[in-house]
């Protein structure tokens, strides 16, 4: 199998096409001689396509331009090392946890009264941005990247995009728009402004802020005792009945630090409510009318 | 111990699947004769392509081999699912490094800034959309080296295709040719990555 594109010359039937190819390519970097031009004038009287083509294949040369620049990264063989290792290392922990699952349960138990607390570590480093847990050490031998929890991780990482563990590490939260220095009465864009929730569940606590935007309204909610894997939803009401989707979650084991946002102004909202998939309320907050 | 690379010329949406023997005969590493995943073999076939997509998508080259290594991690430990049937080992591995590179970029996304408080809170939007940059990214890397060296060269770079053909020694015509058919397999994977979202 040869490069249809690497050795043009030599394949007489394809001059035409590569003809073709040439000129729009040309055209989309403004690479025409004034000859090619013409000729791109006449080959578009004969086949309409090259206009749609030129459009096309020029709407894709302008979503380059966030890219900025290439830069070539050839793997190396230090990098095969680690990648072998690791992968080495993983299935040989595998074996390892399958041999000695006593001796990893009595570890879970030493670390804490919670279940895994370690898993909320990472997940507490998570929240703080840190991309830690995929930081190995390129010059070790073995890699020691989470052999046998990085699965869990990966998908809390994915996780962190909305909602914020707070586990034993809750003190990397110090950015939250709780700690944020704008101070205000309700309404004041950017401030944050704390709301009670009530009539959660027994065993069920739900507290919030609410933080005004000029494009709409956050909610960042604090939750516990949800039951794990159900999925919740956020819903802000306005002053017209009307309500917003902010946003969903599942709940967990841990507490869970979420941050929502709807597309209803802070002057608007007169309640928040935590729902059940079912629709049926969990928790509402009543807020108190501010000034347009 | 050096190690060859190969990568020779595999093209966005190609059928060649890649038996290629590799260097695995060199090394130890672990290999599924069951599903055909043979990690160094992957490595040297694949290994330069994921990385360039996770180092220009991140910008931050010691993350980068971390998102490859969680890479071929997750490939191994999902080999048992991998079907070739459902495309190729390369589209496999990206779609794998895809997830792992997003994570790490939300995750990085989350760190929080310390700014002064005349700076606080009302950030201004991004003016790019993030994820738009990654697929674009994501398919330069898929490229073959030659289509994409001529597209950073002509549309990233700004060279003319003179200029670039008097560095490289390719014609001219050759160069715009394979642009051509570079921003085809650029456009495909753009497609296809607004279909599937």
């Amino acid at each position: 199998m040869t490069d249809p594109t690497s050795e043009p010359a030599a394949n007489p039937a394809g001059s035409e096409s590569d003809r073709r190819a040439e000129l729009i390519a040309a055209a989309l970097a403004s690479d025409l001689s004034p000859a090619e031009a013409v000729e791109l004038d006449a080959l578009r009287v004969v086949d309409p396509t090259v206009d749609d083509e030129i459009a096309s294949l020029g709407g894709v040369v302008a979503r380059l331009g966030p890219v900025g620049t290439w830069q070539d990264a050839p793997a190396d063989a230090a990098l095969r090392d680690r990648v072998e290792s690791a992968v080495a290392r993983d299935g040989s922990s595998d074996a390892a946890e399958r041999a000695e699952p006593a001796a990893a349960a009595a570890t879970d138990a030493q670390r804490a009264e919670r279940a895994d607390p370690s898993d909320r570590a990472e997940e507490a480093a998570v929240a703080a941005g840190a991309p830690a847990p995929l930081r190995g050490d390129a010059s070790a031998p073995v890699v020691p990247l989470r052999p046998r929890r990085s699965r869990r991780v990966a998908l809390t990482v994915l996780g962190a995009a909305a909602c914020v563990a707070v586990g034993v590490g809750g003190g990397v939260l110090a950015a939250t728009p709780r700690d944020a220095h704008v101070a205000g009465p309700p309404g004041t864009l950017g401030a944050v402004e704390h709301v009670a929730f009530a009539g959660e569940p027994s065993g069920v606590a739900v507290d919030g802020d609410l933080v005004a935007h000029t494009w709409g309204t956050e909610t960042v909610l604090t939750v516990d005792g949800l039951p794990t894997g159900q999925a919740f939803s956020v819903v802000v009401v306005d002053d017209t009945g009307a309500e917003h989707e902010s946003g969903a979650f599942l709940g967990t084991d841990v507490t869970i630090d979420c941050r929502m946002n709807a597309a209803v102004l802070r002057e608007h909202v007169v309640a928040v409510e935590v729902r059940g998939a079912d629709g049926v309320e969990i928790a509402t907050a009543s807020v108190p009318s501010v000034d347009a | 111990m050096s190690l060859v690379v190969t990568r020779p010329g595999t093209q966005e949406g190609s059928p060649m699947s890649q038996p290629t023997p590799g260097p695995s005969a060199q090394t130890t590493s672990p290999q599924t004769p069951s599903t055909g995943l043979d990690v160094s073999a992957a490595f040297a076939e694949h290994g330069s392509a994921l990385l360039g997509f996770a180092v220009n998508a991140l910008r931050d080259r010691a993350l980068a081999e971390d998102c490859v290594q969680e890479t071929f991690l997750r490939a191994w430990r999902a080999r048992a699912s991998f079907d070739p049937a459902r495309g190729g080992e390369r589209t496999w591995l990206f779609a794998i490094e895809r997830r792992v590179v997003l994570d790490v970029h939300r995750a990085r996304q989350r760190a929080p800034l310390l700014v002064p408080d005349e700076h606080a809170p009302e950030l201004a939007a991004p003016a790019a959309d993030p994820l738009e940059r990654l697929g674009i990214v994501e398919g330069l890397a898929r490229l073959s080296d030659e289509h994409r060296e001529v597209v950073v060269a002509v549309h990233l770079t700004g060279l003319s295709y003179q200029e670039f053909s008097d560095v490289s020694g390719v014609p001219v015509a050759t160069l715009r040719t394979r642009c051509f058919y570079a921003l085809r397999a650029l456009r495909t994977h753009l497609d296809d990555g607004e279909n599937l979202s």
